[in-house]
């Protein structure tokens, strides 16, 4: 029934992407000695059956939203229907919603060779998580494999990259459409709104966040809000605008920050100035073997008080370990093919905030930027 | 007057009220069930103990970079650790606002292990959600773990004056939105054409977030030519792309977004073309829903049963179940999109005999017509238990199977 096509933000991916990465899970699981993967987040079942499922915002208690067992090879999958399952998952694969708890130890309990597994691994778990487990798997012990299974998402095949680069160019159309519609008395909300709409109508209807449009204090302190207001953007004002995209799943995304009207304020250049630098020095950081602790001191050697976010995080199948930034991710090792978001934000009382947002390839030399052809906003005086 | 325990519901809910009311219902059940605090991990549950706003979030970054909530037994606020400070109430104490602890992993996780020892202390029982390893790891067997479904289902199942009229306002949000969506719904518009409009028109009217992926399912004459299901019933919802509609196409809709931490949820049946006018046979199909819909209605007040509802739904469709297989005749709607009362799922008969209809309980009413051969008819309506009664929380026309 299920038709795989093979173009288009909303697909289901190709055959080799989707064989690809259930061959790297597998073989994690048999290193690691895990007899079942029990999965609960969207983007780590997506990785794992291929499956498109209904997208949903925020984040939901952890319950077994599919299974995969080293012993078989199948991925079994919460979904009632077989609609944009892909056909590695057949309908024996599939088992559906219940809110009868003995229902969902009832379908789990019929998936086979899960009865004797011996280690279960988990991402994460809940109170009443390991009463579920034992009464599917009698002899199981519950192990951590949030390691296991981010070790296997986090470096990115080509094909990989290429579906971030695609979701990039959707949201750098999404940047474009803030862009046009920025002028002075416009408000940030009206700015979400074009995002929203510009990034929809090209067949993408989902949006990592809302995006940000953020029209920074010309007075006093300047903080970064991400909760966009209905207050008019005032002529002169220094805008961070931040869009993003999915395409069948991975995400893309770029930060900009413009000036509202034709005239920037005086200082302006000199912030753009200053934040480009520093992001520049952090993203030339960013390579194999550095650790978090590497990145952040290459920012922090420009002088910059560090962002309020984090200064980079990983970028997949929407956000990923690791998160480095302030107290966070210091001993985070990146490794080759890993894709970071790098998120650069300097501020001057007076003048405003500058954000500049890339996404940055990690490889085991240079490090490649992949939204450096986006245009940087660079506000005259 | 309309009252809900003996309050009117108003037109603006009165937010710092409406907070304060949800943290002494929390207090109460903690107290209640002899639990020193509750550590909340899900964005939905989260906005309802602290009223922490924040962007609409993917999955994958709401669960790395979270809102975290601490209620602490006792205290007079909670506590909540966030990304977005600027979205944090207005009457929460600086001390109580801290920044973000991603307790997914194993640095952020130290640090709301340490809050935890902080403001709980060692050795009570402390209620939770979710627990990632890490988090497990950092609280080191300090408390005794319990589900934290207990207090907030039972602090969530009637609302209070306030939280109806954030639904309220969150649905008519997202029904103004669909005004001028539905002028679209013409041959050769895509999907995401819909959901382009859609979402420009919630964020430009004052949705803080969009929920879910907005729903434009065509639905099949025939089920056996949808898609395959387990159960052998239909499949619904299923997600959008840039499919282009086509003449005669019927298309379930079905949105939600979020105003305040409170979920809308739009469910209607629309028909594509030019100047759409259903059949008889599809006008005999909405007639229908319609009859359920009133004779649910007729037994809503206090004191009725759930399965009052289910058997009334029922008998007016002839005796056979209106609803979807893997769904309910019935939910609630707060901060979650979903949440109880549910009514007919597959917790049984047995389980709907025991929930009783409160005052402040809220019902999204979405029976199904399958008329196979001929699709089917499919709408969402709200309603609030009243002290004696129903009142309304949507508000939208039916067409075009009634003239607007």
């Amino acid at each position: 029934m299920s038709e795989v096509a093979i173009e288009g933000p909303t697909c289901v991916d190709d055959d080799e992407v989707r064989a690809d990465r259930r061959r790297r899970l597998f073989e994690a699981m048999a290193a690691h000695e895990l007899d079942a993967l029990i999965l609960g987040r969207p983007a780590e079942v997506a990785f794992a059956s291929g499956a498109r499922q209904l997208w949903t915002a925020g984040s939901r208690p952890f319950g077994p939203a599919a299974v995969a067992v080293l012993d078989t090879g199948r991925v079994h999958l919460l979904s009632v229907s077989d609609f944009d399952v892909p056909p590695e998952v057949g309908h024996d694969d599939l088992y559906g919603l219940a809110w009868n708890p003995a229902n969902l130890v009832a379908s789990l309990a019929a998936i086979p060779g899960l009865r004797d597994a011996r280690r279960v691994g988990t991402t994460s778990s809940s109170p009443g998580f390991p009463r579920l487990v034992a009464s599917i798997a009698p002899n199981a012990e519950i192990v951590d494999a949030s390691p296991a299974v981010s070790a296997v998402r986090t470096p990115k095949t080509p094909a990989e990259v290429s579906r971030i680069r695609a979701a990039m160019a959707l949201a750098a159309q999404g940047l474009d459409a803030m862009a046009e519609a920025l002028r002075p008395g416009v408000t940030e909300r009206a700015l979400l709104a074009a995002h929203a709409e510009r990034i929809a109508s090209l067949g993408a209807p989902l949006l990592p966040t809302e995006g940000v449009a953020c029209a920074t204090a010309t007075s006093g302190a300047v903080r970064l809000r991400r909760v966009a207001t209905d207050r008019p953007i005032e002529a002169g004002q220094l805008v961070a605008l931040d869009a993003g995209a999915f395409f069948r799943g991975y995400e893309g995304g770029v930060g900009r920050t413009l000036v509202a009207g034709r005239d920037a304020p005086a200082g302006g250049r000199e912030l753009a100035e200053r934040c480009v630098a520093a992001l520049h020095a952090t993203v030339e950081a960013c390579r194999a073997g550095a650790t978090g602790a590497d990145v952040v001191a290459a920012w922090s050697s420009s002088g910059e008080p560090l962002p309020p976010v984090p200064l980079a995080h990983g970028t997949g199948l929407g956000v990923e370990p690791p998160v480095i930034g302030d107290g966070i991710g210091a001993g985070s090792v990146l490794v080759a093919g890993t894709v970071l978001a790098v998120t650069g934000w300097v501020v001057e009382e007076g003048v405003g905030g500058h954000l500049e947002r890339d996404l940055v390839l990690v490889t085991d030399g240079s490090p490649e930027v992949l939204t450096a052809h986006i245009r940087r906003g660079a506000p005259d005086d | 007057m309309t009252t809900v325990n003996g309050r009117a519901v108003p037109d603006r809910a009165d937010l710092v009220r409406m907070r304060a009311e949800r943290h002494a219902k929390l207090q109460e059940q903690l107290d209640a069930q002899g639990l020193a605090g509750m550590v909340l991990l899900g964005t939905s549950a989260v906005a309802f103990a602290t009223g922490a706003g924040g962007p609409g979030c993917d999955n994958g970054r709401a669960s790395l970079l979270r809102t975290v909530a601490l209620v602490v037994r006792g205290a007079e606020f909670p506590h909540l650790f966030t990304p977005y400070p600027e979205a944090a109430p207005s009457e929460l104490p600086e001390a109580n606002v801290h920044g973000p602890c991603c307790p997914d992993l194993d640095d952020g996780a130290d640090a709301l292990g340490h809050a935890v020892r902080e403001h709980v202390g060692g050795g009570g029982r402390l209620a939770c959600d979710e627990v990632p390893h890490a988090l497990h790891r950092a609280l080191d067997g300090a408390s005794d773990l319990v589900p934290a479904s207990g207090v907030l289902g039972a602090a969530k199942l009637c609302k209070t004056p306030d939280e109806l009229a954030c639904i309220r306002s969150a649905q008519r949000i997202n029904e103004l939105a669909m005004l001028d969506v539905q002028p679209l719904v013409r041959p050769g518009v895509r999907q995401t054409d819909l959901s382009a409009r859609f979402l420009r028109r919630v964020f430009e009217l004052g949705a803080d977030t969009n929920g879910i992926d907005p729903i434009w399912q065509v639905m099949p004459d025939r089920k056996v030519d949808g898609p395959w299901t387990v159960h052998g019933g239909l499949a619904f919802p299923t997600p959008s792309s840039a499919r282009v509609l086509e003449e005669g196409d019927v298309v379930w809709v079905d949105t939600g977004i979020h105003v305040d931490g409170y979920a809308s949820d739009f469910g209607r049946t629309w028909l594509v073309g030019e100047d759409p006018r259903p059949t008889p046979r599809q006008q005999a199909q909405f007639e229908r829903w319609r009859a359920v819909v009133d004779a649910a209605l007729a037994v809503t007040k206090p004191g009725a049963t759930a399965l009052d509802l289910t058997r009334a739904a029922i008998d007016a469709n002839g005796g056979a179940k209106p609803w979807i297989e893997h769904f309910y005749l019935a939910h609630g709607v707060g901060t979650d999109s979903a949440e109880m009362p549910m009514i007919g799922t597959d917790l049984g008969e047995a389980f709907d005999e025991r929930q009783v209809l409160a005052p402040g309980m809220v019902l999204v009413l979405e029976p199904v017509i399958w008329d196979d051969g001929a699709a089917g008819y499919r709408s969402e309506d709200i309603y609030a238990v009243t002290d004696d009664g129903w009142m309304m929380l949507s508000d939208h026309p039916y067409a075009p199977f009634v003239a607007a």
